[in-house]
């Protein structure tokens, strides 16, 4: 008895010393960065030592790195944690799943911190590439500071062009050279084809980026930038896109059915596919294990040359106040800074968001040494917003789903169109019905 | 006999002491305590939160949680995802338990006589249940890769060329139950090895004296013999088919166009990408009573078998 008396005093007398002990120093304030890698290992030990050369250089917070896996459950423990009452201070968010976040009041705007730093909205932004603010400024605020971006590219075996007489230094530049070269590359033994001209990813997340690249290239829209309830998915300029993605297909230099990003690097590599449609995020993975020598050239075009961004941004959580808050805020400086964003870029092949990085000599020095990076920079100055609405995923998956029918000759792409813009609008209508249809006199 | 030799010993307090009815109970309670306390906390108490959750939604959009009744089950029910999801279960439950089951008796049979060479192949056949479903799917995405995958491999040397086994809405299911029989089979044939060893010798002999050829001896002296195992094999396997869709994560994501998309996968789409939390949580009920009701008929048929008197 006496012993457990004794104990439960030491152990208060001990909790007690705990608790005091911020009155005595200055402790720093403590806060979460919730952080995805979507390739592979390596990108979480550079987030580690990133974190590390900030943690020393501010000793008034500490900072601490938690690996959260891919971008959807980066997604899902965020919210999980906001849920329990104990939201990151920081996550590194999938560029476009911040309008639905915003649309749930589950991500605060910045806006108040922007003008306590002295600056307005559009200067603060005015230090990104242009293309970077459709999916960060939402109803004029600031929701989202970006982290790292990519944009689809071309990637193209400069080997197989010379093999069968295309100049690998003249890269297809629309559509009608694209399926050209394609069926040139394209090797076949009888009726099995043992190389294909081109390999264009098509699963989820992938498929409805990259079909958004093409409809851009053809001149469409997609998707509202400015209204959450709105897809462009049954109009002339997507169902020319996606009938020419159907058509490499049918003309059988594409592989049928649905094709995986691991797949569609792999057999790139391997020099089974001699141009593949990929992100730029892919770049530095694929330039370190081609063993052949890589082009890389801008999305081709059929009406104009227009991409979409993708990648991800810093959001801070609602819920996140006071000290935490400053400190989160003074990460996400740190984070986007052009030394910062340089280094990041460098150790992924993702762009960096922050135009300044580029005028940095160490950047110019790896520009000149890879000139595909470069590539990928110049491109951004013809990208746009990711696609991103209410209920972002079921609205791309709705697409999705028919691209993928349509891709292993289930349905024409007509067809496929008028049932995903009928599964998109279905999903959106509740948005839709609280907002543009909800009319004075109605209630 | 037992209970003369302690009686003539003297008996230690303790054991009095429970000897006592009412202490008797509360010793019975005190001993379930920690079970029940985890399966309270783990299963009770968030069964009746699913069951709240599935009873509200939001009204408006960025709105809070209200009662909304039954609009989630008949969202649900309304949602061809669903039915799709629903469909592709039952597809894949049959197409896996059975063949799983036959592989696993027919290896049981094969290696049920031990020696050096049976014990061997027994490990090898067991060697996929050790592989985690998440470490076997990442092979099998290897193996089904489309033109360098090890499948296509040697189709290719055979001057053939296979389908997109994964990206095919026609071929994808049937790919990923492959992998289901490959890894279930072995667990099975462990059950079924067991059941064999229960077997008495002679019922086997006294068929071969009647003159019993091996397909009737297997007909009727084993496969009777075998009855409660296959039953509580059913009920493993029919749990497996609904409760597990790691392979799903890794090798296709329910696609394409929702053709390998089952049920606890639908689930996690309504709650993670589709954020309706309510109509996830209306389709986890739906799943627990199929499972309750799957599981309650095969225990049904399990336990009639058990009580069949010998014959």
């Amino acid at each position: 008895m006496t012993t457990t008396r004794r104990s439960l005093l030491a152990g208060a007398a001990l909790a007690a010393t705990f608790a005091m002990t911020p009155a005595f120093g200055q402790s720093p304030t403590e806060i979460e960065l919730f952080f995805p890698v979507p390739v592979d290992g390596q990108l979480a030990r550079d987030m580690a030592t990133l974190i590390k050369e900030f943690n020393e250089g501010h000793p008034a917070i500490k900072v601490t790195p938690v690996y959260t896996g891919s971008y959807d459950e980066t997604l899902i423990k965020t919210r999980a944690a906001m849920k329990a009452g104990k939201p990151p201070a920081v996550s590194i968010m999938s560029a476009n799943f911040l309008r639905d976040l915003q649309i749930e009041g589950e991500i605060q705007p910045l806006d108040t911190l922007i003008k306590a730093d002295g600056k307005s909205n559009d200067q603060f932004m005015g230090q990104f590439f242009p293309a970077l603010s459709g999916n960060a400024v939402l109803d004029r605020s600031v929701y989202g500071v970006p982290f790292h971006n990519s944009t689809p590219i071309l990637y193209i075996n400069a080997e197989h062009f010379k093999e069968v007489g295309l100049d690998p230094e003249n890269p297809p530049k629309n559509w009608a050279e694209l399926a050209a070269a394609a069926a040139k590359l394209t090797k076949r033994e009888g009726d099995r084809v043992t190389r294909w001209g081109i390999a264009i990813p098509s699963q989820y997340d992938t498929g409805g980026w990259l079909l958004q690249a093409l409809t851009y290239s053809n001149g469409g829209r997609w998707f509202n930038v400015d209204y959450a309830g709105e897809v462009y998915y049954d109009e002339p300029s997507t169902l020319g896109a996606l009938t020419f993605w159907s058509d490499l297909v049918k003309n059988k230099v594409l592989q049928p059915g649905v094709q995986q990003n691991g797949a569609v690097s792999t057999a790139f590599l391997s020099g089974q596919a001699s141009m593949m449609l990929h992100s730029t995020g892919s770049l530095t993975f694929v330039r370190s294990n081609a063993k052949f020598p890589l082009k890389v050239a801008f999305v081709p075009k059929n009406l104009q040359n227009q991409v979409p961004i993708g990648g991800a941004s810093l959001v801070v959580p609602t819920g996140v106040e006071g000290e935490r808050r400053k400190a989160a805020w003074t990460l996400i400086n740190w984070m986007t800074s052009p030394e910062k964003s340089g280094w990041w870029s460098r150790a992924t092949g993702y762009f960096a968001p922050n135009m300044q990085a580029y005028e940095l000599p160490e950047m110019k020095a790896f520009l000149d040494k890879n000139p595909d990076a470069k590539v990928a920079v110049d491109q951004l100055a013809y990208a746009r917003p990711w696609f991103a609405t209410y209920k972002t995923v079921p609205v791309r998956k709705a697409v999705e789903d028919e691209l993928a029918n349509v891709l292993s000759g289930k349905k024409s792409p007509k067809e496929a169109l008028v049932a995903a813009q009928k599964a998109a609008d279905e999903i959106m209508k509740p948005y839709v019905e609280q907002t543009a249809l909800k009319l004075p006199g109605s209630n | 006999m037992a209970d003369t030799i302690i009686a003539s010993q003297p008996t230690p307090a303790w054991r009095l002491a429970i000897r006592h009815p009412r202490r008797k109970t509360l010793v019975a309670f005190g001993l379930l305590a920690p079970s029940l306390v985890l399966l309270a906390l783990f299963t009770y108490w968030p069964i009746i939160q699913l069951t709240w959750q599935s009873l509200h939604g939001q009204q408006r959009v960025g709105g809070p949680q209200v009662y909304t009744g039954l609009k989630n089950f008949a969202d649900l029910v309304a949602d061809p995802a669903f039915r799709k999801a629903l469909v592709n279960n039952l597809i894949y439950a049959f197409g896996t338990v059975l063949p799983s089951l036959v592989l696993a008796l027919g290896f049981a049979l094969a290696l049920a006589r031990s020696n050096r060479i049976n014990t061997v192949l027994r490990s090898l056949f067991f060697l996929p249940v050790l592989l985690p479903l998440v470490a076997a799917a990442s092979i099998f995405l290897f193996l089904f890769l489309p033109n360098v995958g090890l499948l296509d491999y040697y189709l290719a040397k055979l001057a053939l060329s296979g389908p997109n086994w994964l990206g095919d809405p026609d071929v994808a299911l049937w790919s990923i139950m492959v992998l289901t029989i490959w890894k279930n089979a072995g667990y099975y044939m462990l059950f079924f090895l067991a059941g064999l060893q229960a077997i008495p010798a002679d019922a086997n002999e006294a068929a071969i004296l009647e003159g019993a050829n091996p397909w009737q001896r297997l007909r009727y002296v084993t496969l009777p013999y075998l009855k409660p195992t296959i039953g509580f094999v059913l009920v493993i396997g029919l749990t497996n088919v609904v409760t597990q869709v790691d392979h799903v994560f890794v090798l296709t994501k329910g696609g394409p166009a929702d053709a390998t998309n089952l049920l606890l996968f639908y689930v996690y789409q309504q709650a993670v990408e589709n954020y309706e939390p309510g109509r996830a949580a209306a389709g986890s009920l739906a799943m627990l009573g199929l499972l309750l009701a799957l599981t309650a008929a095969s225990l049904r048929t399990l336990e009639r078998s058990f009580g069949e008197p010998e014959s």
